[in-house]
């Protein structure tokens, strides 16, 4: 899919680990490591927001369109 | 969904009515095939009496094509039936769009559509066979339900198509976070 998550690298500037992000997103782990691997079809705004909330960072930082060749 | 689910055990237990006698139905007719090739005086004392022994000695090919078409008719009602318990053994009513369930919908509405165009041919058969003066009269009750078959598999195949739908967006639906 041409839109990368970059939520590990955000995870990783920010220092939290998956289960802290799950902790404070309030979201199963199983579904952030759908989001993180890439597996994701769909985000709603809710989640967006939460974890832009927790990492202090804007959705481009999480989200980005790479094009496919 | 108490009501739901007390409706869903009753189908069950119907369609395993069913299939037990459809499987003694199928049994039956090859003992009588078997029995009317190699001893044709006992079939008179056999399920359903079928003697098709005139056909036999007109012609061997008519008599094993007819047999063939009530065998195989009777084969894939029984097919249909075991789906159906399959079917209704795993269905998850709390979760019913899974693909295991679209593809049992698929598989009961091909074997339908098959069961009623193998009646219609075999009673196009059977009504050519008795205008060329053959004895064929007692073979008209395998193949006089083609049309509701075919009918119900149409109505089958639209169920499974929304199914599979239905299938597409509970994927999409648990891959989003």
């Amino acid at each position: 899919m041409p839109i990368v998550v970059n939520l590990d690298v955000m995870m990783a500037k920010r220092k939290v680990s998956l289960n802290e992000l799950s902790e404070r997103v309030d979201l199963t782990l199983s579904n952030l490591s759908i989001l993180k691997t890439g597996k994701a079809k769909a985000v709603r705004f809710s989640t967006l927001e939460a974890i832009c909330k927790v990492l202090e960072c804007q959705p481009a930082d999480i989200l980005e369109y790479v094009e496919k060749n | 969904m108490a009501n739901t689910r007390f409706i869903f055990q009753v189908l069950h237990v119907i369609a395993w009515i069913f299939f037990v006698g459809l499987c003694i139905e199928a049994g039956g007719i090859i003992v009588n095939f078997v029995f009317s090739i190699y001893n044709p005086e006992f079939v008179s004392k056999l399920y359903q009496k079928l003697d098709l022994s005139e056909l036999y000695n007109r012609s061997k090919w008519i008599f094993f094509s007819m047999y063939s078409f009530i065998i195989v008719i009777a084969l894939l009602k029984v097919l249909l039936f075991y789906t159906v318990i399959m079917l209704l053994l795993k269905l998850d009513l709390s979760k019913p769009f899974s693909s295991f369930v679209s593809s049992q919908i698929s598989q009961i509405s091909y074997y339908t559509l098959s069961i009623g165009i193998m009646c219609l041919i075999a009673a196009q058969t059977t009504k050519n066979l008795d205008h060329h003066g053959y004895d064929v009269e007692r073979l008209y009750q395998f193949w006089n339900d083609g049309k509701a078959f075919i009918l119900m598999s149409a109505v089958v195949y639209v169920i499974s198509t929304i199914f599979k739908k239905g299938v597409e967006l509970q994927k999409e639906n648990d891959l989003t976070v």
